[in-house]
């Protein structure tokens, strides 16, 4: 039997989840690059349609400049080469690497979603805790009328409606944008600024989740609260407190990790939603613009990256699991 | 100093109790003046049948009853008080200082994701006070380990309960209950989910406790073995009401109620006069050749997989009408060995041949056909059917799939269900309409339509009351004779082998430790194992059975310890 140290068997099992990844990320490499070429549209026509001049000459020497005359194959391989050396490419039509722009706007998505992800699962579980530690009352059925609500709202008309009545109506919170142009703030004013731009995007953004981990919580506190060790726990003589919080949240917490590891990345495409709603200037904005030019770089640059976002999240998950379960630390995979 | 009239008052006393169930249902209470005692370093057991309101006395006594459900009249007092009129706070000090509790099911009494030594300081830090230090509670913590016989209790108390055995985790449970020096443990049937030599081993542990301390104990049980083993005092309970109570002599002895008497004679005990050896027919029906399985369990990255000897070389042979017991605890691979002769886990080696033909070589259709003949009836009535097909479907669907008609194949199936001791309308209904006992007689309904010739039967009565038990026992060994069915039954309990099968074979970590005739078997065991096997069968020595080796002369007790 091979008996490692302890921290060697961590670093082992990093590094066999670390090739695993870069296997995955190049997989999803392929498969993006496959879905953008199926895609109707040709970007030389779309550059020559911008210069004005639709001949056929032009056609073929941009086409050999930007390597789009040769087989797909060949384009895949050379495309999965830079990869590998983390190269992202260079948009044509923003005349820019696709790194720079991508990294420019990753920043601002990442506020935005994980600002929600973290005011959903809190609040989400909370509410969903007390409806279910309530069970039957009046509360209960308040919270989950309320959820019910808010998950049946579509995302972009909640946000148009926030704007409606907070901006145009009541002139509290700006409508849209990152941050207030044109004007000199000392860093904490920024922040401040910047918290209540990011105010109505995320309430729209976080809501539908929100919804889902207060109606999840709220099951499973349910199910919890029958549960044998439950009533071990009142035969012990142990205060209401003592018992919610030393035996049932954790306990409870469980299947709702699970879910928002799973829901971080629907998270992350949400977001370009909202972003088109409210200007937010992240990588929402990008995709859209990017579509529309079919600006296949910047794309696939966009699409990898939040690939790899979604499956550190993923990774995260995993880890926090283990920490709430201890009958998961088994297996690799 | 304490007086000798206080020191005799009982620690438990129930008077005239009754607990009221909802409106709507099957009937108003589900327990009806019930009154006794439990002095000082007693044990009284509480039996009764499943729906004999055993259990709601035990958690009505530390006001646990389920929401709904509450002490319509009567009066409990635990140590001196009453947990219906005590407030919040006295509740809590009632609840595990006065007096504690351990459950059937000890996995999921604790909580798994909490150290159980964590699980154990919590009962002390509620209680004592002023609280102690952290390193009192360690102390503490390492003694109550220690006193309920816990290997390594300094790194047995950093587990978690799924990395402990069954007898471990109840253990725990018992160190739990004992932190705050209770003077009554209620115990609801804390070891009907063990094997029987760890039930005896616990047994032996909560009445050593009740020594050393002499704390009084409630014992709730169905098994009358157990009442012998440990009992001082005996309330038999049926449908919510005592039906007889007295000392543990009087009424194992001579029982004055019919019930009782009819619970004691539902104890299965070998009847070896009674088992004929028929001289069966020369070719074996089914042999099984040197069949091996091993399970191998991932661990983590490079580390080597845990393996779990299921088979180790286990061949037999079974002949037409023949039964044949396999007996074993708990992961010594009865069950794999039941479900690799229906090829439904593939062995890693080893012969299985049915009827001439190798059962493992065969493929497709040729399987199918094979595998209508081996049938089985699973341990769990309640998840072994569907709950949405109606019962004729569930037992008509077999022959259908072998090309019967649905007509022919229902009508078939409704003359199983008369067979079975079940009304031909039952073939309309849903298994949630049922008891235990009726879905288990519907499971062998739905096995015996194909028209079997052998009948793997894995627990299929472990599940169920003892009175209902004999009654599918019965059930099993007639249609054995009127369809000639080889059967292999599968069970932990001695006590049903004993009185079933024809032959016995004992399993132990997927090893044959002893084979032979029932009678054999019992009265000379030749292995250690199945020695310790048949000394740790509850009330062997009360229920003095023929064959089940005695020490001669040796006066039946009603202490196991003693």
């Amino acid at each position: 039997m091979i008996r490692l140290g302890n921290a060697a068997t961590i670093g082992l099992m990093a590094l066999s989840r670390i090739a695993q990844l870069i296997a995955v990320i190049l997989l999803i490499a392929t498969f993006n690059f496959v879905l953008v070429r199926a895609a109707p549209g040709d970007p030389a026509q779309v550059m020559a349609g911008q210069s004005g001049a639709s001949d056929p000459k032009l056609l073929e020497d941009l086409r050999k400049e930007y390597g789009l005359d040769k087989p797909y194959v060949v384009q895949l391989a050379s495309y999965l080469g830079r990869v590998v050396k983390l190269d992202l490419g260079y948009s044509y039509r923003q005349r820019r690497p696709v790194a720079d722009l991508v990294l420019e706007r990753l920043p601002a998505t990442l506020l935005l979603t994980v600002t929600a992800f973290c005011l959903a699962l809190l609040i989400g579980t909370t509410l969903g805790a007390l409806a279910g530690l309530a069970a039957g009352t009046v509360l209960d059925t308040v919270f989950t009328v309320l959820s019910l609500v808010l998950y049946a709202t579509p995302v972009f008309w909640l946000g148009l409606m926030l704007v409606l009545v907070f901006s145009v109506t009541l002139g509290w919170l700006p409508p849209f944008g990152y941050e207030t142009i044109n004007v000199k703030l000392s860093p904490i004013e920024r922040a401040l600024d910047v918290a209540k731009h990011l105010i109505m995007p995320v309430t729209s953004l976080a809501a539908i989740y929100l919804a889902i981990y207060a109606r999840l919580m709220r099951s499973s506190i349910i199910e919890v609260a029958q549960q044998d060790f439950i009533k071990t726990a009142r035969a012990k003589g142990l205060t209401g407190p003592s018992i919610v919080f030393g035996h049932m949240l954790r306990n409870a917490l469980v299947p709702v990790v699970t879910v928002a590891g799973m829901q971080a990345g629907a998270l992350v495409g949400g977001a370009v939603v909202i972003e088109t709603v409210f200007a937010w200037p992240g990588l929402g904005r990008l995709t859209f613009d990017a579509l529309l030019q079919r600006d296949y770089p910047v794309l696939l640059g966009i699409f990898l990256i939040l690939s790899i976002v979604v499956i550190v999240l993923n990774l995260l998950t995993d880890l926090i699991y283990k920490l709430i379960d201890p009958r998961m630390t088994t297996g690799a995979a | 100093m304490r007086g000798t009239v206080q020191a005799m008052a009982p620690v438990l006393s129930v008077e005239n109790l009754s607990i009221a169930l909802p409106d709507g249902g099957d009937r108003p209470f589900a327990v009806e003046n019930v009154s006794f005692e439990v002095k000082p370093n007693e044990v009284v057991c509480l039996v009764g049948e499943s729906g004999s309101g055993k259990s709601m006395i035990a958690h009505a006594l530390l006001s646990l009853l389920p929401k709904g459900v509450a002490v319509a009249s009567g009066t409990v007092m635990v140590a001196g008080k009453n947990p219906v009129e005590l407030d919040r706070q006295a509740l809590r000090r009632l609840r595990g200082g006065d007096a504690a509790m351990i459950f059937q099911e000890p996995l999921s009494s604790l909580n798994p994701l909490k150290r159980v030594g964590k699980q154990i300081e919590e009962m002390i830090l509620t209680h004592q006070e002023p609280t102690p230090s952290a390193s009192e509670v360690y102390d503490r913590v390492q003694q109550l380990l220690t006193q309920v016989g816990l290997p390594n209790p300094k790194l047995l108390e950093k587990s978690y309960p799924f990395e402990l055995s069954g007898g471990q985790r109840q253990r725990v449970m018992i160190a739990m209950a004992m932190a705050n020096r209770p003077a009554l443990l209620i115990a609801d049937e804390p070891t009907t989910a063990l094997d029987v030599t760890t039930q005896r081993q616990i047994l032996g542990l909560i009445d050593d406790l009740r020594r050393d301390r002499g704390m009084g104990v409630l014992l709730i049980t169905h098994d009358f073995g157990v009442v012998a083993d440990v009992a001082d005092r005996v309330v038999v309970l049926r449908h919510g009401k005592v039906v007889e109570q007295g000392t543990v002599e009087e009424v194992l002895r001579h029982p004055k109620a019919d019930y009782t008497r009819e619970l004691i004679d539902a104890v299965p005990k070998a009847r070896l006069d009674q088992i004929n050896r028929k001289d069966v027919h020369s070719e074996p029906l089914l042999e099984v050749i040197g069949l091996q399985k091993t399970f191998r369990v991932k661990r983590g990255f490079l580390q080597p997989p845990r393996e779990v000897v299921a088979a180790d070389g286990i061949s037999l042979t079974l002949h037409e009408g023949e039964t044949l017991a396999v007996v074993g605890e708990s992961g010594s691979g009865k069950s794999t060995l039941g479900r690799m002769i229906l090829r439904l886990t593939e062995p890693d080696d080893g012969a299985i041949r049915f009827n001439g033909q190798d059962l493992r070589r065969l493929r497709g259709e040729a399987l199918r056909q094979a595998r209508k003949q081996l049938q089985i009836v699973f341990q769990d009535p309640f998840a072994s059917l569907d709950p949405r097909q109606k019962i004729g479907d569930a037992i008509a669907r077999g022959p259908m799939a072998f090309g019967t008609s649905r007509a022919e194949a229902m009508e078939q199936a409704k003359k199983l269900l008369m067979r079975v001791g079940l009304s031909a309308v039952a073939a309309d209904r849903y298994p949630h309409e049922f008891s235990g006992g009726q879905r288990q007689r519907i499971c062998i309904a739905r096995a015996l339509a194909l028209k079997p010739r052998v009948l793997i039967a894995d627990e299929a009565v472990s599940a169920l009351d003892v009175s209902v038990q004999a009654q599918v026992l019965a059930l099993l060994a007639e249609l054995r004779k009127e369809m000639k069915l080889a059967m292999v039954f599968i069970t932990h309990d001695l006590r049903i082998a004993a009185e079933i099968a024809d032959r016995v074979i004992v399993l132990q970590k997927g090893r044959i430790v002893e084979e032979g005739a029932t009678a054999d078997v019992f009265i000379a065991p030749q292995a250690t194992y199945t020695r310790d096997l048949l000394d740790a069968i509850p009330g062997r020595n009360f229920f003095d059975q023929p064959g089940f080796a005695n020490e001669t002369g040796k006066i039946p007790t009603a202490r196991m310890s003693s």
